[in-house]
Protein backbone atom coordinates (compact mmCIF):
# COMPACT_ATOMS: atom_id res chain seq x y z
CA UNK A 1 0.00 0.00 0.00
CA UNK A 2 1.17 3.76 -0.67
CA UNK A 3 4.29 2.27 -3.23
CA UNK A 4 3.91 4.44 -5.84
CA UNK A 5 5.42 2.39 -8.28
CA UNK A 6 3.22 -0.83 -7.20
CA UNK A 7 0.20 1.34 -7.95
CA UNK A 8 1.17 2.09 -11.04
CA UNK A 9 2.07 -1.09 -11.71
CA UNK A 10 -1.18 -2.52 -10.75
CA UNK A 11 -3.00 0.68 -12.69
CA UNK A 12 -1.47 -0.96 -15.62
CA UNK A 13 -2.17 -4.51 -14.92
CA UNK A 14 -5.97 -3.65 -14.30
CA UNK A 15 -5.72 -1.61 -17.42
CA UNK A 16 -4.38 -3.98 -19.63
CA UNK A 17 -5.74 -7.47 -20.70
CA UNK A 18 -3.02 -8.36 -21.79
CA UNK A 19 0.43 -6.86 -20.74
CA UNK A 20 4.44 -7.30 -21.16
CA UNK A 21 6.88 -5.69 -19.51
CA UNK A 22 9.77 -5.91 -21.46
CA UNK A 23 13.14 -4.26 -22.87
CA UNK A 24 12.04 -1.77 -25.90
CA UNK A 25 8.89 -1.45 -27.39
CA UNK A 26 6.15 -3.51 -29.46
CA UNK A 27 7.78 -1.80 -32.91
CA UNK A 28 11.49 -1.76 -31.62
CA UNK A 29 12.22 -4.74 -29.49
CA UNK A 30 15.44 -4.53 -27.76
CA UNK A 31 15.92 -8.08 -26.60
CA UNK A 32 15.10 -11.62 -28.23
CA UNK A 33 12.95 -12.64 -25.61
CA UNK A 34 10.51 -9.81 -25.76
CA UNK A 35 10.45 -9.86 -29.80
CA UNK A 36 9.49 -13.25 -29.03
CA UNK A 37 6.63 -12.27 -26.53
CA UNK A 38 5.56 -9.66 -29.06
CA UNK A 39 5.10 -12.31 -31.76
CA UNK A 40 3.62 -14.93 -29.53
CA UNK A 41 0.76 -12.07 -28.70
CA UNK A 42 0.28 -11.07 -32.56
CA UNK A 43 -0.51 -14.65 -33.26
CA UNK A 44 -4.18 -14.31 -31.35
CA UNK A 45 -4.79 -11.02 -32.96
CA UNK A 46 -6.10 -9.24 -29.38
CA UNK A 47 -4.63 -5.87 -28.42
CA UNK A 48 -1.79 -6.20 -25.99
CA UNK A 49 0.50 -3.49 -24.14
CA UNK A 50 3.79 -3.55 -23.96
CA UNK A 51 5.71 -0.96 -20.76
CA UNK A 52 9.25 -0.70 -21.71
CA UNK A 53 11.55 -0.77 -18.70
CA UNK A 54 14.85 -0.94 -19.55
CA UNK A 55 15.76 2.73 -18.21
CA UNK A 56 13.46 2.38 -15.00
CA UNK A 57 15.33 0.20 -12.53
CA UNK A 58 13.63 0.49 -9.23
CA UNK A 59 10.21 -0.35 -11.55
CA UNK A 60 12.18 -3.94 -12.89
CA UNK A 61 12.56 -4.10 -8.80
CA UNK A 62 9.19 -3.81 -8.04
CA UNK A 63 8.01 -6.18 -10.47
CA UNK A 64 10.69 -8.90 -9.38
CA UNK A 65 9.76 -8.71 -6.10
CA UNK A 66 5.49 -8.67 -6.75
CA UNK A 67 6.05 -11.38 -8.79
CA UNK A 68 8.97 -13.40 -7.12
CA UNK A 69 10.30 -13.93 -10.78
CA UNK A 70 13.92 -12.12 -11.70
CA UNK A 71 13.95 -11.88 -15.49
CA UNK A 72 12.11 -10.10 -18.24
CA UNK A 73 9.47 -10.02 -20.15
CA UNK A 74 6.97 -10.64 -17.38
CA UNK A 75 3.52 -11.16 -19.09
CA UNK A 76 0.02 -10.75 -17.19
CA UNK A 77 -3.58 -11.97 -18.63
CA UNK A 78 -6.19 -10.82 -16.95
CA UNK A 79 -4.49 -9.44 -14.16
CA UNK A 80 -2.67 -12.94 -13.53
CA UNK A 81 1.08 -13.19 -14.41
CA UNK A 82 2.13 -15.76 -16.69
CA UNK A 83 5.68 -15.55 -16.38
CA UNK A 84 7.50 -15.82 -20.18
CA UNK A 85 6.87 -17.73 -23.15
CA UNK A 86 8.97 -20.69 -21.47
CA UNK A 87 5.66 -21.16 -19.64
CA UNK A 88 3.14 -19.84 -22.69
CA UNK A 89 4.32 -22.25 -24.93
CA UNK A 90 3.84 -25.29 -23.24
CA UNK A 91 0.32 -23.82 -22.63
CA UNK A 92 -0.44 -23.45 -26.14
CA UNK A 93 0.78 -26.45 -26.83
CA UNK A 94 -1.97 -27.74 -24.62
CA UNK A 95 -4.54 -25.35 -26.29
CA UNK A 96 -4.97 -23.04 -22.77
CA UNK A 97 -3.81 -19.63 -24.33
CA UNK A 98 -6.49 -19.07 -26.44
CA UNK A 99 -9.93 -19.76 -24.23
CA UNK A 100 -7.87 -17.70 -21.68
CA UNK A 101 -7.77 -14.77 -23.99
CA UNK A 102 -11.24 -15.67 -24.68
CA UNK A 103 -12.12 -15.26 -21.26
CA UNK A 104 -10.39 -12.14 -20.50
CA UNK A 105 -11.72 -10.05 -23.69
CA UNK A 106 -15.13 -11.60 -22.75
CA UNK A 107 -15.51 -13.87 -26.05
CA UNK B 1 30.28 -17.09 -19.45
CA UNK B 2 29.74 -20.27 -17.48
CA UNK B 3 30.50 -23.55 -17.71
CA UNK B 4 28.07 -26.33 -18.23
CA UNK B 5 29.80 -28.16 -15.26
CA UNK B 6 29.16 -24.63 -12.76
CA UNK B 7 25.76 -24.41 -14.08
CA UNK B 8 24.88 -28.00 -13.08
CA UNK B 9 26.26 -27.81 -10.03
CA UNK B 10 24.27 -24.71 -8.95
CA UNK B 11 21.29 -26.50 -9.65
CA UNK B 12 22.39 -29.54 -7.92
CA UNK B 13 23.22 -27.39 -4.60
CA UNK B 14 19.10 -27.22 -4.97
CA UNK B 15 18.23 -29.79 -6.26
CA UNK B 16 20.65 -32.84 -6.02
CA UNK B 17 18.73 -35.56 -8.19
CA UNK B 18 18.34 -32.75 -11.36
CA UNK B 19 19.49 -34.12 -14.85
CA UNK B 20 20.79 -30.98 -16.48
CA UNK B 21 21.04 -30.80 -20.44
CA UNK B 22 22.45 -27.16 -21.41
CA UNK B 23 22.48 -25.81 -25.03
CA UNK B 24 24.42 -22.89 -25.99
CA UNK B 25 22.30 -20.40 -27.92
CA UNK B 26 25.06 -17.87 -29.71
CA UNK B 27 27.99 -19.50 -29.14
CA UNK B 28 29.02 -17.61 -26.23
CA UNK B 29 27.76 -19.84 -23.36
CA UNK B 30 26.07 -16.71 -22.23
CA UNK B 31 22.59 -17.34 -23.80
CA UNK B 32 21.48 -20.61 -22.67
CA UNK B 33 18.43 -23.31 -22.84
CA UNK B 34 18.78 -25.35 -20.12
CA UNK B 35 16.74 -28.41 -19.47
CA UNK B 36 16.16 -29.41 -16.69
CA UNK B 37 14.41 -33.21 -15.01
CA UNK B 38 14.36 -33.66 -11.20
CA UNK B 39 11.75 -35.30 -9.10
CA UNK B 40 11.39 -31.63 -6.85
CA UNK B 41 9.22 -30.50 -9.58
CA UNK B 42 6.50 -32.91 -8.98
CA UNK B 43 3.14 -31.24 -7.46
CA UNK B 44 4.25 -27.64 -8.82
CA UNK B 45 3.19 -25.21 -11.70
CA UNK B 46 5.28 -24.23 -14.31
CA UNK B 47 5.89 -20.98 -12.32
CA UNK B 48 6.97 -22.92 -9.65
CA UNK B 49 9.23 -24.87 -11.27
CA UNK B 50 10.80 -21.91 -12.98
CA UNK B 51 10.96 -20.08 -9.59
CA UNK B 52 13.32 -23.41 -8.18
CA UNK B 53 15.59 -22.89 -11.47
CA UNK B 54 16.33 -19.18 -11.30
CA UNK B 55 16.36 -19.11 -7.71
CA UNK B 56 19.22 -21.88 -7.59
CA UNK B 57 21.00 -20.05 -10.63
CA UNK B 58 20.68 -16.20 -8.94
CA UNK B 59 24.31 -15.71 -8.39
CA UNK B 60 25.46 -16.59 -11.66
CA UNK B 61 22.76 -14.61 -13.53
CA UNK B 62 23.16 -11.75 -10.87
CA UNK B 63 27.22 -11.15 -11.69
CA UNK B 64 26.29 -11.43 -15.50
CA UNK B 65 28.35 -14.83 -16.29
CA UNK B 66 24.24 -15.96 -17.69
CA UNK B 67 23.09 -13.48 -19.49
CA UNK B 68 19.79 -15.14 -20.59
CA UNK B 69 17.96 -17.94 -19.78
CA UNK B 70 15.38 -20.18 -21.75
CA UNK B 71 14.38 -22.82 -19.26
CA UNK B 72 12.28 -26.43 -19.38
CA UNK B 73 11.68 -27.82 -16.44
CA UNK B 74 10.42 -31.51 -15.91
CA UNK B 75 9.72 -34.73 -13.98
CA UNK B 76 11.76 -38.01 -14.61
CA UNK B 77 7.75 -39.11 -15.30
CA UNK B 78 8.08 -36.47 -18.04
CA UNK B 79 5.18 -34.06 -16.56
Amino acid sequence: MGNPIDDEIQAEIKQHKILIYGKGTKQMPMCGFTRETVQFFEKYGFPFEVVDVLQNPAKREALSKMTNWPTLPKVFINGQFYGDTDILDPMEAKGEVEPLLKTAFGK
Amino acid sequence: MISTDVLTSYIRKAMPDASVTVTDRTGTMDHLMVRVVSDAFKGKNLLDRHRMIYQSLDEPMKDGRIHALELKAETPEGS
